[in-house]
């Protein structure tokens, strides 16, 4: 083990060590966007050093520099007092760095002491020839040291989203990583495989390692990290104890809004129940439950906005309620009508209409030119064909209507959708969602990298649909967004609806603090 | 009893089975990396005809030529797969579209003809040979095994050697996990420092040189001489065949025997005077039927993660543009 | 250098770039004929005088053009919609087996001709249309890839083919005569059976087959269907996209099978012509139909056409005078292969212009990574 402890790096006089990393002054910028705005970040030998903000507030950005993914475009980093630059993943990997993603750098089909194995050029896989039982006999004794248990001989298929976490955890022990970054680690574990992962980070950092600790959950964060550096809409707001910080104090910090928010007048009267989700439950795309029991209604002409950070099951509830992801158990009924399970076109025809996250993947096909795509569900009506056959001349016609009403920039209607800037595109999606004349809107994160011009729009269409009567569910991470529009605003964690007032009520330190995971403190 | 119908079969199986063996071998190597390969068929036959130029033309004695055959062969092939490999792999273009040119490029109607016809190479027996001198002829009158498996040529012995190698190569060594890995999941191989360029052009040209070492081994050890169109398919089965045999270097080898005993079958019964009827059309579609009946299993039962292809097999990579 | 995504085509690449490597691929040829010692361009001028300019040409060309164009339809319907149909060899076989036996069958019971070439016509779809369904209902339930299915029943077609004639008395075998029992042939075909051709007259008659004719018709149809029907439209998004069909409420399976249906069909109507108009009989010779790989070509029209089917026609054409080039001048003086090795070069050519139209090349220094918000 040669992770040196913090004595022995100590200068000769006795100065206290450099950090074991330091960052100063890091600016990043991608097209529109400000990703880290003078970030300056620094973390001892030793500690567990948590890095908390809202998504999008900087943090993966940062840890990306730090691994060598991304160039900063300004600043500095200190390994150990030392000046580096990272040119390449491998740089970071040789400088004992580690990062441990979301989406995790496996390999399936192999088992877990190959992936250990995999790339290395200094231990046991620099041999030509693997000897598996020596090296599966280390990751053994790894796994045993740190209590990762993990069947070194197991393939990864096999194992849960807890189990391949180890396997990385392991790579990174493997390889005596001394700097370890975790991304969102507990987004797929359950609390008592969380509780062990804290235990071994805790033991790594008494060992003399670094482990910063990307988060957006309060309570985790104040569990496991000696320190915590709060990031917020690209800077670096404050660097706190964890004993010192309480759940509150941090919660203000993360999402740090002025109480003397924009509080528009808006008496709208609720219409009919559009939509009524009862105890819904549908799986995600690894095979586990993304959404746990989730209960909703909406009425025709309000706004009603589920806030929450990002993973905790919004986007399958979105995609369930449209029809394109099957709900396991539950129900969910459209104008009192349910909606066959995993079939959109049934939720198209009861009048759902519905905006997805991934414009350019699912809401359009992007080759294909922006008439198509305004036709993409209404060319069955009568029209836009007749019986079997495009009426082509019409559809032409309704994309013109369609781009000059919706104000849409684009070279003309035959363009194929992908030339679009992300604002048009939306506004592509929106008018054709719009011409459907739905009962229930679902927009799942709308203004997500649009500038400024394209998200007032956006606004002011959401506002126009309930003022026509229509039913809307705004999914949104941006706080911000949703006290904005919204009637209702109710709260999702890990799955479940965990909270809901109304906008009048609505305080934004209760929910931040909810959306984190935090205790409602006026559910008895 | 070494004259008998199944001993008689099962030694020509493994003789006509040999191309099939090298060819699927190759081809395993290039799909292991992620490279689909369609060409196998038209890299055979380059081998085909420059292996026997070589021969024809060499003045040297016959182990030498033979060698020297063998080499120029697999060189052959090589030249070809690189265009392939350099369309697919920088280019990103289509690998079906890509092989199946190779395929029309090299194939019947194109080089290999070309340069056989202009090379006067055909209607002349090949100068030398491979022949079954390898083991003492006492053992190649042994009962059953003496035929099958000691009256065989240099290149059949080969053929195992070769498949050992390979199997070994991929499942103990350092550069075999990495292109299994480049080959499943090449984004992580990237992550963890993996050339995946670098390893798919390796195993591509590799399945080259191999494809024109089975091309190699029709005009020079089963019908020593030159003709357009030689190895009749043998390419297209090869690509069966590392399905039918999940990817793995020992079953190649009883498929590739197995088809080569089917094959061998329908002449023998015709030359005993034995007619099967109806029989005789399942014998010869039997390898076929197999192999489709295989790849819906593999990918009905979801046993796709254990057994199937490798998962990035025919899209090429590109490093995110994130 | 750097790869990056164009992200908007400029409508005169598209033309540019197939043309050039047309041209390109001339060039390189040259280039391997004149390092093989052949004089490039008389080569060339014997190609165009025996694929267009010698009396009778035209009719030959088209003799090999028909075909192809029917096995490109047959490939680029499919590919269009990312469904790699390599079947469409078998497909043909098997709609000229059951086009053959309507023909025998009908015609020898004296119905009128036209009813019995409509019969046919029905008949090749259908045998094509089947074969092509295993892979399809493969790929539709079992998500089975269908590049390997559909190639090995191609194989299999090919034996059943064989079968039929030289293994087995069956329907489509001629058993009466004295040659019969020598040498296995199938059945001619009944006068009331053939296919007309339609009388040019140009250059002293060019014979336009009832195939080729059909042929373009054919493109004509997949043309509107593609562009102008729900149907196509439908298949047209989920070639694009299959996320955003299934958002759009699009039926996925059933797309799968109609496509695969219709590309067979195409493919055995290709067979049938086969069968009415050159052959006049089921050509089951190893060394005949088995050799001509129409189905192979047939997917490098549909490629060079870049999946258009009226394009489709006019590949088929060139491809087809090619070929007809190949057979016409075989011989000591012209080189044998030239034909493989050029449509390989100019394939290769359109394959490697295709990155160009695609994705920008840049030289330069290279910038990392960076995220577009």
């Amino acid at each position: 083990m040669t992770v040196q402890s913090e004595k022995d790096r100590r200068g000769a006089d006795g100065a206290p060590p450099p950090p074991a990393v330091e960052m100063r002054g890091i600016v990043k910028r991608f097209p529109g966007v400000l990703a880290n705005d003078r970030v300056d970040f620094e973390a001892a030998a030793g500690e567990v050093h948590a890095l908390l903000g809202e998504n999008g507030a900087g943090k993966s950005t940062l840890s990306n520099i730090l691994t060598g993914l991304y160039r900063p475009d300004a600043g500095e980093i200190f390994i150990d007092g030392e000046p580096v630059q990272f040119h390449s993943p491998r740089d970071a990997l040789d400088a004992r760095i580690f990062m441990v993603h979301q989406h995790f750098r496996l390999v399936e089909t192999f088992t877990v002491a190959e992936n250990v194995v995999l790339g290395d050029h200094r231990g046991e896989g620099r041999t030509f020839r693997l000897r598996h039982r020596a090296i599966e006999q280390r990751v053994a004794e790894l796994s045993k040291r740190y209590g990762l248990a993990v069947d070194p001989r197991a393939r990864v298929w096999q194992l849960s989203l807890g189990e391949q976490q180890r396997v990385e955890i392991l790579k990174a022990l493997y390889r005596e990583a001394r700097i370890l970054i975790l991304d969102e680690p507990t987004a797929v574990l359950t609390p008592q495989e969380a509780d062990v992962l804290f235990e071994t980070l805790r033991e790594m950092a008494v060992e003399g390692r670094t482990v910063v600790f990307i988060s957006h959950k309060l309570h985790e964060v104040k569990a496991v990290a000696d320190r915590v550096t709060v990031l917020r809409g690209g800077r670096s707001v404050a660097t706190v104890s964890a004993a010192d910080a309480t759940l509150r104090s941090l919660a203000s910090l993360m999402v740090g809004r002025e109480l003397d928010s924009v509080q528009p007048a808006r008496a709208r009267t609720a219409g009919e129940l559009v939509l009524e989700l009862t105890d819904v439950w549908s799986d995600g795309d690894r095979g586990d439950s993304a959404v746990r029991g989730a209960s909703l209604v909406v009425h025709g002409g309000e706004i009603v906005a589920v806030a929450g950070v990002a993973g905790n099951g919004q986007r399958e509830l979105a995609e369930t309620v449209a029809g394109m992801r099957r709900a396991t158990r539950g129900e969910i009924l459209v104008c009192g009508k349910a909606i066959r399970a995993g079939d959109p076109r049934s939720a198209i025809a009861a009048g759902v209409a519905y905006v997805p996250e991934d414009r350019l993947g699912t809401g359009v096909a992007p080759s294909l030119s922006i008439a198509s795509n305004l036709a993409l569900k209404g060319y069955r009506e009568r029209s836009s064909s007749h019986g079997p056959l495009l009426r082509i001349g019409r559809i032409r016609e309704r994309a013109v209507e369609l781009i000059q009403r919706y104000s849409i920039a684009a070279p003309g209607p035959g363009a194929p959708a992908r030339l679009l800037s992300g604002g048009n595109l939306q506004k592509v999606v929106l008018a054709r969602e719009f011409s459907g004349k739905p009962r229930l809107l679902i927009a799942a994160s709308p203004t997500r990298g649009l500038d400024v011009g394209a998200i007032e729009t956006v606004h002011a269409y959401l506002r126009e649909a309930a003022a026509d009567g229509v039913g809307v569910l705004l999914i949104s991470e941006d706080l911000d967004e949703i006290l904005l529009l919204a009637d209702r605003v109710a709260v999702m964690y890990e799955g479940a609806i965990v909270g809901e007032t109304s906008r009048e009520e609505a305080d934004v330190e209760e929910i931040g603090l909810l959306m984190a995971g935090g205790q409602d403190p006026r559910a008895d | 009893m070494n004259n008998s119908l199944l001993v008689v079969v099962l030694a020509s199986g493994v003789a006509y089975g040999t191309p099939l063996l090298y060819g699927a071998l190759g081809e395993l190597l290039a799909e292991r990396s992620g490279v689909l390969n369609l060409g196998v068929e038209g890299m055979m036959l380059v081998g085909a005809v420059m292996g026997f130029w070589t021969v024809q033309r060499l003045h040297a004695d016959t182990a030498l030529s033979l060698a020297a055959a063998v080499g120029v062969a697999a060189i052959a092939g090589m030249a070809m797969a690189a265009i392939h490999a350099f369309l697919v792999i920088t280019l990103r273009a289509s690998q079906i579209v890509s092989g199946l040119a190779l395929t029309i490029f090299a194939g019947a109607a194109g080089l290999s003809s070309y340069l056989g016809n202009d090379l006067n190479l055909a209607d002349n027996p090949a100068r030398h040979a491979f022949s079954a001198a390898v083991f003492p002829a006492s053992m190649q009158r042994l009962p059953v095994v003496g035929p099958i498996i000691f009256g065989q040529n240099v290149l059949v012995y080969a053929s195992w050697v070769c498949v050992v190698g390979v199997s070994l190569y991929l499942s103990r060594t350092r550069l075999g996990l990495n292109v299994r890995a480049v080959g499943e999941a090449p984004a992580s191989a990237d992550a963890m420092g993996i050339n995946v360029t670098a390893y798919r052009y390796a195993h591509t040209l590799a399945g080259g040189a191999f494809a024109g070492v089975a091309g190699a081994t029709f005009t020079l050890a089963i019908t020593p001489q030159w003709v357009s169109g030689i190895t009749g398919g043998a390419g297209w089965i090869a690509i069966a065949l590392v399905i039918f045999a999940f990817w793995r270097p020992a079953l190649c080898l009883v498929g590739a025997y197995f088809f080569g005993a089917l094959q061998a079958l329908s002449p023998q019964l015709q030359a005993r005077g034995i007619n099967l009827g109806p029989t005789e059309l399942w014998a010869n579609s039997l390898p076929y039927v197999m192999t489709v009946v295989v790849l819906v299993f593999v990918s009905a039962s979801g046993a796709r993660r254990r057994l199937g292809a490798p998962a990035s097999l025919g899209l090429p990579y590109v490093r995110e543009e994130r | 250098m750097r790869i990056e995504r164009r992200l908007r085509q400029p409508r005169w690449l598209i033309v540019a770039v197939p043309a050039g490597s047309l041209v390109f691929a001339f060039f390189a040829a040259g280039l391997v004929l004149y390092a093989t010692g052949h004089n490039a361009l008389s080569s060339y001028r014997q190609i165009i005088d025996a694929a267009f300019l010698n009396s009778g040409a035209l009719g030959q060309t088209l003799t090999q053009a028909t075909p192809l164009a029917f096995t490109g339809l047959a490939a680029a319907a499919a590919f269009r919609m990312r469904l790699f149909n390599i079947g469409a060899e078998g497909q043909l076989f098997m709609g000229a087996i059951t086009a053959d036996a309507a023909g025998l069958y009908l015609g020898g019971h004296g119905w009128p001709t036209a009813l019995v070439i409509f019969a046919m016509v029905i008949a090749g779809c259908a045998g094509g249309a089947a074969w092509a369904l295993i892979p399809g209902a493969l790929r539709a339930f079992f998500k089975t890839n269908e590049i390997i299915t559909s190639l090995m029943l191609n194989y299999v077609a090919a034996y059943v083919l064989t079968y039929l004639v030289f293994n087995t008395e069956s329907y489509w075998r001629q058993t009466k005569g004295f040659n019969a029992s020598v040498f296995p042939t199938s059945k001619t075909l009944p006068n009331d059976a053939l296919w007309p051709s339609a009388m040019i007259h140009v250059r002293g008659g060019i014979a336009l087959p009832l195939g080729a004719g059909i042929a373009v018709l054919v493109a004509f149809l997949l043309w509107f269907l593609f562009t102008r029907t729900r149907f196509g439209f439908e298949a047209q998004v989920l070639g694009d996209s299959p996320r955003a069909a299934q958002y759009a409420g699009m039926r996925t399976r059933r797309k799968i099978l109609a496509v695969m249906g219709i590309s067979g069909a195409v493919a055995g109507l290709g067979g049938a012509s086969q069968v009415g108009d050159f052959a006049h009989m089921l050509d089951a010779d190893p060394n005949g139909l088995q050799k001509q790989y129409y189905g192979y070509t047939g997917i490098v029209v549909a490629a060079l056409a870049r999946y258009n089917p009226l394009a489709v026609v006019v590949v088929a054409f060139l491809i087809g005078a090619l070929q007809n080039a190949g057979n016409t001048l075989q011989g000591a003086d012209f080189p044998s292969g030239l034909v493989g090795v050029m449509q390989g070069i100019i394939l290769f050519s359109a394959l490697g212009g295709e990155l160009l139209v695609r994705y920008r090349v840049r030289v330069g220094r290279t910038m990392p990574a960076t995220e577009a918000a």
